[in-house]
């Protein structure tokens, strides 16, 4: 048997279930795409086919298929991000006109908007640090964001910008370091612990510097 | 069916924690052939498009800017290493993300190009690949949850098939189908390959082209139809 003992009847008995749901809901969203003439509403409808492939990989239920459902959320992610990219460059060339990478409807010039970010992405990144791991990785990356969007109105540095990727890139490596001295050599584990987790810390507190350096012109005048 | 059968003498293993590789010389074969198309297409440079112009006995030069070029290199090179990394692979969930990578690095391969029109088949194409997310994942999914496992060399010493694992590799081949954009989903990728800068299109054609045939080879093993 595959199923080990120690498993209720009834949490077995729900695979199916859950199975019938997750293809179900493709196949509306399938439907929904059919219908659609729009490509901005089929791409948003194409997103349910993800959360149909989510609830599939959930409904197994182990360790494993926990495995399976970050790397299929994160493709999912990146394929939505990537896909929008596409359709906002083709409008662009189409219609001729940029568009800004965080577009905001009214300009802001206000004073609180120079004084205040300072202070508060700081203490953001300070708890973040303080947090450490994917927590804290997100805290600061909040604080970043929120750093970076209220300046927009007056340019970013763009050559901190780069900075901040390279940093991120230095830091998924620690952490991938880290990962293999766990399965290679297990004697020094605690090395291994700090390393990946003060790199994921990093590496998601600098994702939303990745995001700027891939937005566009806006953010290289400085 | 047997691992070795299909693939030739078993040469060894290559245990990395709960993970492990296995060499055949299929499997070898095919991790080195997709090496040194990488290397080709990193040392190479693109081709330039030449038009007639209509009306006069001029040409007109498609050429690939620099920064495109560099990004366009980069991400075939990723490509090509993706690739080989799904050849060589003896576990069902790597092999099922890496195409799933190859995927999206064939969009990102075209996406930096200049013709309305290629942009209009990669949207479509990119479609396609997220849709087919759902049976790539999802046939993985059901193979883990009817056999209790994910790696290669323990489903082919397996005495038993279901039908529920008949199901999940349909699920499976239809999601590499999709993402890599074969026979059914190929009229999205298409007009992907009229941009100009060959040599990077190329790894588009060929990564599929490899993926489908250790795919064939995966789910022979998983189904063992003789």
């Amino acid at each position: 048997m595959i199923v080990p003992e120690v498993v209720p009847a009834i949490t077995v008995s729900l695979f199916l279930p859950a199975l019938y749901v997750g293809l179900l809901v493709g196949f509306i969203a399938l439907l929904g795409i059919s219908f659609q003439k729009k490509d901005l509403h089929a791409l948003i409808l194409t997103d349910i086919v993800g959360v149909g492939m989510l609830i599939i990989v959930a409904a197994v239920g182990t360790d494993l298929a926990e495995a399976l459902i970050l790397p299929g959320l994160v493709v999912q992610l990146a394929e939505i991000m990537a896909i929008s990219e596409i359709l906002m460059s083709r409008e662009m060339r189409k219609t001729g006109k940029k568009v800004s990478f965080m577009p905001m409807p009214l300009k802001m010039n206000m004073e609180i908007l120079k004084t205040a970010p300072n202070f508060l992405s700081l203490v953001l990144i300070v708890y973040g640090i303080f947090l450490t791991g994917f927590t804290g990785g997100a805290v600061a990356g909040v604080g970043i964001l929120f750093y970076a969007l209220s300046r927009k109105s007056r340019g970013l540095p763009f050559k901190l910008w780069e900075g901040v990727s390279g940093i991120s890139g230095v830091a998924w490596c620690i952490w991938l370091a880290g990962f293999l001295i766990l399965f290679v050599t297990p004697e020094i584990w605690l090395l291994g612990l700090l390393m990946s987790s003060f790199g994921i810390l990093l590496k998601v507190a600098s994702k939303m510097g990745l995001i700027g350096v891939l937005g566009r012109e806006e953010i290289k005048r400085d | 069916m047997d691992i070795a059968t299909l693939g030739g003498q078993l040469l060894g293993q290559i245990p990395l924690g709960d993970i492990v590789l296995y060499l055949t010389p299929f499997n070898l074969f095919m991790f080195v052939g997709a090496l040194i198309f990488t290397t080709l297409i990193a040392i190479s440079r693109t081709e330039t498009q030449v038009e007639a112009e209509f009306g006069s006995l001029n040409d007109n030069e498609v050429k690939v800017g620099l920064k495109e070029f560099k990004i366009r290199r980069f991400l075939a090179v990723v490509c090509g290493l993706a690739t080989a990394g799904a050849m060589i692979t003896g576990d069902v969930f790597n092999f099922t993300l890496l195409v799933a990578l190859i995927g999206i690095l064939n969009i990102g391969i075209v996406s930096a190009v200049k013709q309305i029109d290629v942009l209009n088949a990669a949207f479509q194409y990119g479609l396609i690949a997220m849709i087919a997310s759902l049976p790539l994942f999802g046939g993985a999914a059901i193979i883990l949850a009817s056999t209790g496992t994910l790696s290669i060399l323990e489903i082919a010493q397996l005495s038993f098939t279901t039908p529920m694992m008949f199901f999940a590799s349909l699920l499976l081949i239809l999601g590499i189908a999709g993402e890599t954009g074969i026979a059914p989903f190929y009229a999205t990728k298409a007009e992907m390959f009229r941009t100009p800068g060959s040599p990077f299109i190329i790894i588009i054609h060929l990564s599929s082209l490899l993926v489908i045939v250790r795919a064939i080879e995966i789910l022979l093993i998983i189904n063992k139809p003789f």
